[in-house]
């Protein structure tokens, strides 16, 4: 997958596993070779000695780091690949592979690989929730909605691990900590999803993004910090305020993209704007269709440049051909709560990739970006029968596109809401630095950019060509 | 009755409206391809035949349950970009108990419309809010709703909030009395009868409520209160329609 074309290799690389507790320095610029050519990773204002510092340091009993699962070589998400290759580089022992959420259940054999398979094969950490649910100030909501397990392949959702005993599990890619003031921005005061203003942070009383997790069950770096120590680390105390402090201020100064592609060369050449750097000096939070169009940074190269070679110049022009289609190439999106229900849009509406993926130079959403693809629920999600699956059965109005019976691998949003509305909303992400993350969707069942756009065209019969398909496949792997 | 004398004579002195439209059909949606959110929605007035263009509605219908449409016929859009007698402006509330057949129609030779940014479309909060001018007295905004719904619509409540809120915050007025309304008593439409769940009216109060909280107005300042006996306003936000003028909020300010 690493060809020997020039520039593919990134130049001194540093050594991609980045373990608890090393003592490395955090350069300023870090450059990774990833399934498409190179991903660069900054941090604003300058190296960082790691020693001692929070994110870096296994402070809990698991030997675990928040850089475990955020390695900067994967865009500080964590790839399936890695996961593997630590799994073979220490037998299994390395603290990724913790009983209690790097493994598929924590009363499975842990030596066994088997018992690892959804961290190993989909990149999937467990996930465990409350239930009933718990929104967003840790208060219990009650349910508009019952949850009876259906499929449990790994014996996580009964027991002592069910509903029963207030516990839900679901398994979730982890998310790419960085860009994040992409993430925290406030584009518009008025959440359109939920007709209502933005949520409001109890602590600071300031209105919250709501684009932070998967399930949006924290709006705010403390929160998810907090949420992150007391399950992933197994922390038994609370992070202290100086060490969130740490925590958000390195995260806060990361920005990732793809820097350059194996074929086509630097990303911000010939005038395009590709790379992390454009995203450290830009503005947050700005949506596309009134500003600068989403993925324009690649519109210099609609425009054939002389000189290149037959290569780099139809790596170029397909890319910018992706940008194009994912702008323009509208088809009609039905049945998805969150766009089609209930903000009146219409069920359907005729719009393209962009009408979500809405942030200039992110393609995250401007609004809260919970929406259901239907990539956890039935019928629309792919086969999966290696996660759970739950019947959701609503009390109250039915759901608005499923009705009053729904199947789904992960209720998503609906977890934190209570609301049988938001089952599989899932909170849409950055887009940025995708080539060294896969696999993608937060349940990970899309193994390639490839599937990514085949999931879209079955789930919208969207009738994408064989090359706006792969128009669409360079575009992902350059941002 | 005052206020729906005041309302109709409002109405007569800007110029003859057409007559008001009011039926329960299930919705059609054309494909009419002219680029995003470009697509018609139609409604057949079974009564009489007639087939209504009413795309122009802040929000829009799903193809799987009827409609409520109450508007009027539009005076001098030209064309007929969808196939259908252009109702503007126009309402479709959607009633969630009654299901319908999926139907869509191809483009059929009719363009659409291209899309527009609306009338009622909030600023990004990076754009600086003009100081109202004062002086600053006693002023009702309000906010108006689909049928049984408190859903504050996209670009349409959204918009009034946020008017609302900018005012408020350069007036600084003493007391702010939020009232909710059900419109049970709206005539029937189409043979159906049309009323509100009573508890729609609070339901709409307190999330108004909550929402002028979230964007800063101490909630000591507030009165929530709800009512069913709503009567039809003249504000100019609900374009002269009287029966949606009947489903709102009122956001009362005083000093």
């Amino acid at each position: 997958m690493f060809g020997a074309a020039a520039g593919a290799r990134a130049d001194h690389e540093p050594q991609r596993w980045w373990a608890p507790d090393s003592g490395r320095v955090f350069p300023a610029r870090a450059d990774y070779r990833d399934s498409t050519g190179t991903l660069r990773v900054l941090l604003e204002g300058g190296p960082m000695e790691t020693e001692g510092h929070p994110f870096f340091t296994a402070i809990g009993p698991d030997g675990r780091a928040c850089v475990t699962c955020h390695q900067p070589a994967d865009g500080m998400s964590l790839s399936a690949e890695t996961a593997r290759g630590r799994w073979t580089a220490t037998g299994g022992k390395d603290p990724l592979f913790a009983a209690y959420d790097g493994s598929n259940c924590p009363t499975l054999p842990q030596g066994d690989r088997a018992s690892h398979s959804l961290l190993l094969d989909h990149g999937l950490i467990r996930i465990q929730r409350h239930w009933p649910p718990r929104d967003l100030s840790g208060k219990t909501v009650t349910p508009d909605f019952d949850i009876a397990v259906v499929r449990d392949p790994w014996g996580c959702n009964r027991g002592d691990y069910g509903p029963e005993k207030g516990r839900i599990s679901v398994y979730r890619r982890p998310r790419p900590v960085a860009n994040l003031k992409y993430l925290l921005a406030i584009g518009f005061a008025y959440d359109p999803k939920q007709g209502m203003p933005l949520a409001i942070d109890p602590e600071s009383g300031k209105p919250m993004s709501g684009n932070l997790m998967a399930d949006a069950r924290a709006g705010t770096l403390d929160v998810q910090m907090r949420d992150a120590a007391a399950t992933h680390l197994e922390l038994t105390k609370h992070l202290t305020p100086a060490q969130m402090r740490q925590i958000t201020t390195f995260e806060t100064r990361l920005f990732v993209a793809q820097q350059r592609d194996v074929e086509g060369g630097p990303l911000d050449a010939g005038g395009a704007e590709g790379g992390p750097a454009k995203l450290e000096t830009s503005e947050p939070g700005q949506l596309g269709s009134i500003g600068k169009p989403v993925w324009s940074e690649f519109a210099a190269w609609e425009k054939p440049e002389p000189g290149l070679s037959k290569a780099q110049a139809a790596y170029r022009a397909s890319v910018a051909r992706g940008a194009k289609v994912f702008r323009e190439k509208t088809f009609l999106i039905s049945d998805s709560a969150g766009i089609n229900s209930p903000m009146g849009f219409g069920n359907p509406v005729r719009n393209a990739c962009v009408f979500c993926h809405n942030m200039t130079q992110m393609g995250n959403d401007v609004a809260p970006g919970q929406v259901d693809l239907g990539t956890t629920n039935m019928p629309f999600a792919d086969p999966m029968p290696y996660l759970p699956l739950f019947r959701i059965t609503c009390k109250g109005a039915p759901h608005p596109h499923y009705g009053r019976v729904i199947y789904t691998s992960d209720p998503g949003y609906a977890l934190t809401t209570g609301r049988c509305a938001d089952v599989g909303k899932i909170t849409l992400q950055s887009m940025r630095g995708l080539a060294a993350r896969a696999p993608y969707f937060s349940n990970g069942s899309a193994k390639t950019l490839r599937d990514v756009v085949d999931f879209y065209d079955r789930r919208y019969d969207i009738g994408y060509t064989e090359q706006e398909k792969r128009d669409l496949v360079n575009l992902m792997g350059a941002l | 009755m005052k206020a729906l004398l005041a309302l109709v004579a409002a109405t007569q002195a800007a110029a003859p409206a057409a007559d008001p439209v009011r039926f329960v059909t299930c919705p059609i949606y054309r494909d009419t391809d002219a680029g995003r959110k470009s697509g018609c929605w139609l409604a057949d007035d079974r009564a009489t035949g007639v087939r209504y263009d009413v795309s122009r509605a802040p929000s829009k219908p799903d193809w799987n349950y009827a409609i409520l449409i109450e508007g009027r016929v539009a005076d001098g859009e030209a064309g007929n970009p969808c196939g259908g007698v252009v109702l503007d402006p126009v309402r479709t509330s959607i009633l969630s108990s009654e299901r319908c057949t999926r139907h869509m129609l191809p483009a059929e030779g009719f363009p659409g419309r291209r899309f527009v940014l609306g009338k009622r479309v909030v600023k990004p909060a990076s754009v600086a809010r003009a100081t109202p001018p004062g002086p600053y007295r006693d002023r009702t905004f309000r906010l108006f709703f689909d049928v049984d719904r408190d859903f504050l619509i996209y670009e349409y409540d959204d918009y009034l909030l946020d008017q609302a809120i900018t005012w408020i915050r350069a007036a600084k007025p003493r007391a702010i009395a939020v009232t909710g309304y059900a419109a049970m008593d709206a005539p029937d439409a189409s043979g159906q009868r049309i009323s509100e769940d009573p508890g729609i009216g609070r339901a709409r109060a307190e999330r108004v409520t909550e929402a002028l909280a979230r964007l800063g107005v101490d909630p000591a300042i507030i009165t929530t209160r709800w009512s069913t006996e709503p009567q039809p306003v003249a504000d100019p936000a609900a374009d002269g329609l009287v029966e949606p003028s009947k489903r709102r909020v009122d956001i009362a300010a005083t000093f």
